[in-house]
């Protein structure tokens, strides 16, 4: 193989000739050694028309990407709505990338145009008809959540490639591009290494077969370029084509695929431009093609252009190394300069071993993990790699030209966050531990990434803090936040930007949405809950009339139970959280419990698995009528319990939860305690093995019974001792979840009583029975003694 | 020692045709000083080389005889041309000490200037020491002093080999630091001449374990005296299946065995060894993996032992039932518990291909009464 790449045997397929009036450059995405030996072409060919491999459906943005005083990497973002089902798949959204760094050879092709003023654009179909284009899961309809346009699948995965590997003693086809395509390849004059990129791309077609191409919609494609050329070149005079090389085969060659009749409606399909990050477009973090570690050639790609372009690779591993070691020491890691040099020769050396004549990407790696990792390489010694890891990916993220159009509601995003002090210039993750109740800023902070959850933007992610809407760790004072920007979050931004021009905006119209949307109570108020984590108000008083009409036309007792808990939480966390806005909180809950109360009665016959929220929610109905604002629903509560007492399939915890309650308001329920206690601890082994369940529900409700009142732990020991062993030994369990509710001290507390009862203490019961083996033994021992003395 | 009359003859004398062969072609490149071989000429002796060398008129093939990656032992090489040592580190069985015998044997002509690191080690042995007859007779002189392995890798600028280095005492490794440092070694008990300065050609390629029982922590400034490479077990099965026909054919060539190659015994083995080693099966079972360590030098052993059972009692044909009895010898340490998950993976993974492939996993499975 490496006798055919050096252009002994090349076949010379596809003429690479400067003064044809159509030239092919076959380029690999993000390759600094297609982009320079283009840049040089160009400027011997001088074309006067530039085509690009890329979606037609784009190329009014072109300007943009070579606008001065944008930055690379920038994405063109491509979406498709398929409402009308045309591609006859469940899922209705389409969405792909094309990343461009400045190393990328189309964007060098761009740019070069721009400066000549030559005309420039893409020819590759639009993206909607390269997906009808495609098979069912083959091409850009592949499922996954970031495809990239620039696939480059039959370039780098074929059994061909891991022969070749295999042959050359290279780990893998990145390590091979590299020797053969970039390192050597910048010493080659460039006809010699077109020759070398189309023999290597002819070979990988080879091996391609046909019907995967038509699948993956690479023909149709292809015949659509080939239409493109040929109109260019009859209106032009030098015509210089940049597409991947595996295409140009396709594009001297075209099939002939009769282009699909279906064609989305307008607007089903849009374009943006937007920034992106060097993280995004590293192949390594798989969901983007071209080059991996796209810092590292970056890097290159600035020092190709310097002062000293020959040895280029070579400096940016000498750059990288110092960057590693000073990174490793800042880190507190012990690091010599003498262990950077050996990092160096290392990689110098293994260059000249492996035939490069400097040392690249996997040269570095090696130096790094050789020189910089002490001792076995495990998950403990990985931060050199890490590190290295972290900085051949770049950090960068791109620029767009201020002319760029984009969504008002990204450019809402970018003020914001610039407004609120969070830096976008690195895609590195960070955290924010904020103060939520003590710093305004922060309290501003945590609603603007509440609002991006809200949004489903991949931008902020609670780490801890309270959690309102799930009733979580409500005692929480501080918010831990971890976040980090790239071009996905934008990605969703312009996907969500039909919603409305600002941040706010777009959270309010798809709480308002999912507010109609929503058919229970529950789900309303869990709406209005997140609307508050946000700081939204309700100034239209839409949420306020939609949760009205929820509560009323609501019959389910759970979700009107749930809407109560968010409502009550909203009621408390108001004050605290600074946010006593206009929803008449106090008012909704009034509602959803009169509800609650109509129809608590009916709830007697609950599932084991509804007793803990029905438990939840009776007992939270109970605290409320202790506040003035519902103190005269008290009555009632305590009427609906009492005829939930009379239910003859009354659940057993229900029962105790509701005997509690009723002994709170009034002590003299003691007595029915004792009675229905006694009732199912003497009752059927049935009702007997069901009195922990009753347990558990009355002590939720009323711990104090058995902690203040001098009279229940001795009747309920007294049951508990008439119980036979087997069937004590079968409550146990349950009853052990019963006394769940007392916290250890009480608990040991009840213990000792219970203990002070069979007239000994908690200390000795708990001292291990002795085996009766030990127990012969210490008694035999005591009689030879005795015997003795 | 005559070829003949050796179990297992050293790297250099096993390989003499293909070094002199590589010797005679290496003429162009470059060598560091005191190297017998050229770096490039190393690297095709240990991983082979893909165009047959002419050697005394005829074609000489240079096998790969290091299955495993490739640019670990580029890196070796790299680091052998530098000031610092060369550390292989990793779990037992992973061909260390074959890579440190080749690399001695192609760099310096010789692989057995070799120090054995145990619990006892002591600094004399990894310095000097007397014969004291000498001593006494004629008072401290070079005849007088017995070198050892460091010494004469000094004194004639060849590679030294530390064998499980990380058995010795970490304060008896440290007394490496200062040579590996300076590279200068000295015999107070010589006077002036007691100086010796280590010639070029001179380096210490040292092993160690890391899952084994009995091993010490090295130090940090000792670490700093060499680069470290991981070796890490085969992981492909069939390289493994490779590696051991290719070791049971050599052991048994050495002991004047005459047998046929068994590749369905090669593969059962290669596969269970290597699925109990990652603890999934080929097929997506997870399996409890044995604490012992079930190296690709373990399968290799199991299989000249049933080889040898074969050979001089049974009919020169491996039987799997062989084969499954000699796997408890793999299991070192916690014979009892170990045994228990290899019957599990015969009762599910085996059990199951048994089923699927069939062929020799189902004689395999049928054999699994053997387990004992």
């Amino acid at each position: 193989m490496e006798g055919v790449l050096s252009g002994q045997k090349r076949p010379e397929m596809i003429p690479f000739d400067l003064t044809a009036p159509c030239l092919y450059f076959p380029v690999r995405h993000h390759s600094p050694a297609c982009a320079l030996h283009l840049e040089r072409t160009m400027e011997a060919y001088q074309p006067d028309c530039v085509l690009v491999e890329g979606p037609e459906n784009a190329n009014h943005l072109l300007p943009l990407l070579t606008a001065p005083e944008g930055r690379p990497p920038l994405a063109f973002y491509y979406a498709l709505r398929d409402e009308k089902g045309l591609l006859g798949e469940k899922e209705t959204f389409y969405k792909c990338y094309y990343p461009f760094l400045d190393c990328s050879p189309e964007l060098a092709a761009l740019r070069w145009a721009a400066q000549a003023e030559v005309e420039a654009r893409f020819i590759d179909l639009p993206y909607g008809r390269i997906l009808l284009a495609s098979a069912k899961g083959r091409g850009l309809r592949r499922p996954g959540e970031r495809r990239s346009y620039q696939d480059e699948g039959y370039f780098s995965d074929s059994e061909f490639l891991e022969r070749l590997c295999e042959k050359t003693g290279l780990r893998s086809f990145d390590e091979f591009w590299e020797k053969f395509f970039e390192v050597n390849s910048l010493t080659m004059e460039t006809p010699d290494f077109v020759a070398q990129m189309h023999t290597y791309c002819v070979l990988a077609r080879e091996n391609t077969p046909p019907q995967e191409l038509e699948d993956d919609g690479c023909l149709a494609r292809e015949a659509h370029m080939a239409q493109a050329i040929a109109a260019a070149c009859e209106t032009h005079k030098r015509v210089l084509v940049v597409t991947g090389g595996f295409h140009t085969w396709g594009l001297l060659h075209p099939a002939a695929v009769t282009p699909s009749a279906k064609t989305f409606p307008d607007g089903a399909e849009q374009v943006y431009p937007m920034v992106y990050s060097m993280e995004a477009t590293d192949a390594l973090n798989g969901y983007a093609s071209g080059m991996p570690a796209p810092g590292f050639y970056h890097r290159v790609w600035t020092l190709l252009h310097g002062d000293a372009p020959e040895d280029a690779y070579g400096q940016a591993v000498l750059d990288l190394l110092a960057s590693v070691g000073r990174k490793l020491r800042h880190k507190g890691e012990i690091l010599s300069v003498a262990d950077e040099t050996c990092a160096l020769d290392m990689a110098r050396g293994l260059a000249w071993l492996r035939g490069k004549c400097q040392p690249g990407l996997y040269e570095l790696r090696d130096g790094v993990l050789t020189a910089f990792v002490k001792g076995e390489s495990t998950l403990a010694t990985a931060l050199p790699m890490e590190t290295l890891r972290r900085l051949t990916t770049g950090d960068l993220v791109g620029k767009l030209p201020d002319s760029a159009l984009i969504p008002p509601l990204a450019a809402d995003f970018q003020n914001q966050c610039a407004r609120l002090g969070l830096r976008l210039k690195s895609s590195q993750r960070q955290e924010s531990i904020l103060n939520i109740f003590s710093s305004p800023k922060h309290r501003e902070i945590s609603r603007f990434f509440y609002r991006t959850v809200f949004l489903d933007c991949p931008f902020a992610k609670l780490v801890k803090g309270p959690d309102l809407a799930k009733q979580k760790n409500r005692s929480l004072i501080r918010e831990t936040w971890s976040w980090h920007w790239d071009g996905s979050v934008m990605a969703a931004l312009v996907d969500q930007s039909i919603s409305g021009g600002t941040i706010e905006e777009a959270c309010t119209f798809y709480l308002e949405r999912w507010m109609a949307q929503a058919s229970l109570s529950g789900d309303g108020a869990e709406l209005l809950v997140q609307g508050f984590l946000m700081g939204l108000d309700d100034l239209s008083g839409k949420l306020h009339c939609r949760l009205r009409e929820l509560a009323a036309s609501d019959g389910d007792f759970f979700s009107l139970s749930n809407a109560c808990k968010h409502l009550n939480t909203l009621l408390e966390m108001g004050r605290l959280y600074r946010q006593e806005d206009s929803y008449d909180y106090a008012g909704l809950l009034d509602q959803c419990f009169g509800k609650v109360l109509s129809l608590l009665p009916s709830m007697a016959a609950i599932k084991d698995d509804q007793l803990d929220s029905c438990l939840s929610i009776v007992s939270l109905l109970y605290e409320l009528t202790a506040r003035p604002t519902f103190a005269n629903r008290r009555e009632v509560l305590l009427s609906a319990l009492e005829s939930l007492l009379s239910d003859p399939d009354l659940h057993p915890g229900l029962h105790g939860g509701a005997l509690g309650l009723l002994y709170g308001a009034d002590p003299n329920w003691r007595g029915e305690i004792e009675i229905a206690c006694s009732g199912y601890l003497r009752g059927t082994r049935e009702r007997m093995l069901q009195s922990a369940a009753f347990l558990r529900g009355l002590f939720s409700t009323a711990r104090d019974l058995l902690l203040v009142s001098e009279q229940f732990l001795p009747s309920l020991d007294h049951l508990l001792s008439c119980l036979e062993e087997p069937d004590f030994l079968a409550l146990l369990p349950e009853l052990r979840l019963a006394f769940r509710y007392f916290t250890p001290m009480e608990a040991s507390r009840i213990a000792s009583r219970a203990a002070a009862l069979h007239g000994t203490t908690a200390e000795r019961l708990r001292r291990r029975p002795v085996a009766p083996g030990q127990y012969a033994y210490a008694e035999a021992l005591d009689a030879w003694a005795a015997e003795r003395l | 020692m005559e070829q003949a009359n050796q179990i297992r003859p050293q790297a250099e004398v096993r390989y003499q045709e293909e070094l002199e062969a590589l010797a005679a072609v290496d003429g162009g490149n470059r060598k560091p000083l005191g190297w017998k071989l050229s770096p490039m000429a190393v690297r095709d002796f240990i991983l082979g080389r893909k165009k047959p060398l002419e050697y005394q008129g005829r074609e000489l093939t240079i096998k790969k005889k290091y299955l495993g990656n490739d640019a670990l032992v580029e890196r070796c090489i790299i680091t052998l041309t530098g000031s610092r040592g060369l550390m292989l580190v990793g779990e037992p069985g992973t061909a260390k000490t074959l890579l440190s015998e080749l690399l001695s044997a192609a760099i310096s002509g010789v692989s057995t200037n070799t120090i054995q690191g145990t619990a006892g080690t002591t600094e004399d042995m990894i310095k000097y020491s007397w014969n004291y007859a000498l001593l006494l007779a004629q008072g401290p002189c070079r005849q007088a002093l017995v070198p050892s392995p460091l010494y004469v890798g000094m004194e004639q600028g060849i590679l030294a080999r530390f064998e499980e280095i990380t058995r010795t005492p970490a304060e008896i490794q440290d007394s490496l630091i200062s040579v590996m440092s300076d590279k200068v070694l000295n015999v107070p008990e010589l006077g002036s001449e007691g100086l010796l300065f280590a010639r070029p050609g001179f380096n210490v390629i040292g092993t160690a374990n890391t899952r084994d029982k009995g091993v010490n922590e090295m130090s940090s400034a000792l670490k700093r005296r060499f680069n470290f490479e991981t070796v890490r077990p085969v992981g492909d099965v069939k390289l493994e299946k490779e590696i051991i026909l290719r070791e049971a054919a050599a052991m048994a060539q050495n002991a004047g065995v005459d047998m046929e190659p068994d590749l369905d015994a090669a593969e059962l083995l290669a596969a269970t060894f290597h699925e109990l080693r990652e603890g999934v099966s080929s097929m997506g079972h997870r399996i409890e993996k044995p604490n012992a360590v079930m190296s690709t030098a373990e399968a290799v052993s199991v299989y000249y032992q049933t080889m040898m059972g074969s050979y001089y009692y049974g009919g020169g044909k491996i039987e799997p039932r062989a084969l499954v009895a000699n796997l408890t010898g793999a299991l070192g340490q916690e014979p009892g518990e170990d045994l228990e998950k290899i019957r599990g993976y015969f009762s599910t993974v085996v059990r199951d291909k048994a089923e699927e492939v069939g062929g020799p996993w189902k004689a395999y499975y049928q054999a699994r009464s053997a387990l004992k």
